[in-house]
């Protein structure tokens, strides 16, 4: 896997470009800005993606860093999560054969990611909901892997304490791929 | 952010060796904040992933899809082109794993490549749908796309689909196209030969615009000859042609929306000089290149080097 199937890789990888430019710019212009952006960057420096770099998350990283310099183009801090236009970022839980229950959840879970702050929710975007490892994250967001871990530990522990309560009981683990050990 | 906390996430997650597992055990039974941590990471072991996916969101819009399918057939034959010339383009050297830093984006459209420009048009060009444009241009140029298009309905079709991607052209655009006489030389050689353009480029120096690129377009498939200058300052000027056999016509100008558009037929080639008005006679220039007033460039490979060394 190299730069040279860049362009063959892209289509398929869209619809997951989409929903990553989606949930970190909350705007359905700028995502679709964004990820135009962030391909024609990638296919300029596709001989830059090394054979042992995962496209997804180097596309990730680009669709990242191009968002972060916009804001800083923009001048203005990004939007809270509370502004979001419910419209087109449903919480609700598509209902495909899931209870009621179910549904509720999905929507909670979601709901808690984003009322997170700015820096925890992208950790938790990519390393929860996209599967990225530390490592992986780490580069995407060109930050040290430590401070991955400390947001992480910081978001879980906020998402946490609004899951405690009423749901002692672990239900499924965050998966992802490597280990602190 | 403790390493502490670090710690007890890993050992949450179950990625703890056993004898590790035990002293955190111990820590967790002595304090009273870890154990409350320890509670609030396990309330955190939620499926993420599966809500997520189940998040109502809007499909890929049909417009992102065809850009980005376009773009990825455009680069590929892009990289397969400059695959077969690898040994006369000097590849420049890059930092394998430099960060990628993306300029701002202020302006949509303001810093698109050319082979994207060329991607989204070419598509445009081919079926003969380049009104769907239309809200592209509008996006990157408030007022004047539409302005343009609405007022072109004079030129010949290929001139207005021509205007329509020049004002895609910023001066940031060029920023992207290396200066490679091997290449242009090249381009200038296949569309004289594969279709069938008796070309010129003209030298426009003494106009004070800087020869930047040719490229080998296509409107309703026939090919579309675009060679861009760049001025002193201001955005880049282009003399588009293409193949007509009728007869001669003689130097117009008009202006579409905010570009200044000046056409002449000469020798079964339609040419259309199109650009903003700052700085340069576009009027004048047409003349003078439809007298053959001015040298031209790439007239055989030798001359390539010397031409561009000024």
């Amino acid at each position: 896997m190299n730069g040279a199937d860049l362009p063959g890789m892209l289509p398929d990888m869209l619809p997951r470009l989409w929903a990553f430019a989606l949930r970190i710019s909350g705007d359905r212009h700028d995502a679709e800005d964004l990820v135009q952006r962030a391909c024609v960057r990638a296919l300029e420096r596709a001989h830059q993606l090394q054979p042992d770099t995962d496209p997804l998350s180097w596309m990730f990283s680009i669709v990242h860093s191009t968002w972060i310099n916009e804001l800083r183009a923009r001048s203005v801090r990004k939007r809270s999560s509370m502004e979001w236009d419910d419209d087109f970022l449903e919480n609700v839980a598509d209902p495909v054969d899931k209870g009621p229950e179910t549904q509720l959840m999905h929507s909670q879970i979601i709901s808690a990611v984003e009322r997170l702050p700015e820096a925890q929710r992208v950790v938790m975007l990519l390393v929860a909901v996209e599967g990225l490892s530390y490592q992986e994250a780490a580069e995407v967001l060109e930050i040290p892997i430590g401070t991955v871990m400390s947001r992480l530990s910081r978001a879980r522990q906020a998402v946490g304490a609004l899951f405690g309560t009423h749901d002692p009981k672990p239900k499924v683990s965050v998966t992802r791929k490597d280990s602190i050990a | 952010m403790k390493t502490d906390d670090l710690l007890l996430m890993a050992y949450v997650d179950g990625e703890l060796a056993p004898d590790e597992c035990r002293e955190v055990e111990e820590h967790i039974r002595a304090s009273a904040e870890a154990a409350e941590t320890v509670a609030l990471l396990r309330a955190s072991r939620l499926d993420y992933k599966r809500a997520f996916a189940t998040q109502k969101l809007p499909p890929v819009p049909d417009s992102l899809t065809q850009k980005i399918e376009a773009m990825a057939r455009a680069h590929s034959n892009k990289s397969a082109a400059q695959g077969a010339n690898d040994s006369s383009i000097p590849t420049p050297s890059v930092a394998p794993t430099a960060p990628v830093r993306s300029p701002p984006v202020r302006s949509r459209l303001r810093s698109v490549p050319t082979w994207l420009a060329a991607a989204c048009v070419a598509g445009a060009f081919c079926g003969g749908l380049f009104l769907r444009l239309g809200p592209l241009l509008n996006t990157g140029a408030p007022g004047s796309g539409s302005a343009a298009m609405a007022s072109a309905g004079n030129l010949s079709p290929w001139v207005a689909a021509a205007v329509g991607y020049q004002q895609l052209y910023t001066r940031d655009t060029l920023a992207y196209v290396e200066d490679n006489p091997q290449v242009s030389s090249k381009t200038v050689e296949d569309i004289r030969r594969d279709d069938g353009l008796a070309l010129r480029i003209p030298d426009l120096r003494s106009a004070g615009l800087t020869f930047k690129t040719v490229q080998r377009l296509h409107f309703n498939n026939k090919p579309l000859v675009q060679i861009v200058y760049l001025p002193e300052k201001g955005p880049p000027i282009a003399l588009c042609v293409m193949k007509n056999v009728n007869p001669d016509q003689a130097v117009a100008a008009q202006v579409v929306g905010t570009m200044h558009v000046v056409t002449w037929r000469q020798a079964e080639l339609s040419y259309a000089l199109i650009g903003k008005t700052e700085g340069v006679d576009l009027d004048a220039l047409g003349k003078r290149i439809s007298n053959r007033e001015v040298d031209q460039l790439f007239s055989n490979a030798t001359s390539v080097s010397m031409a561009l060394a000024g």
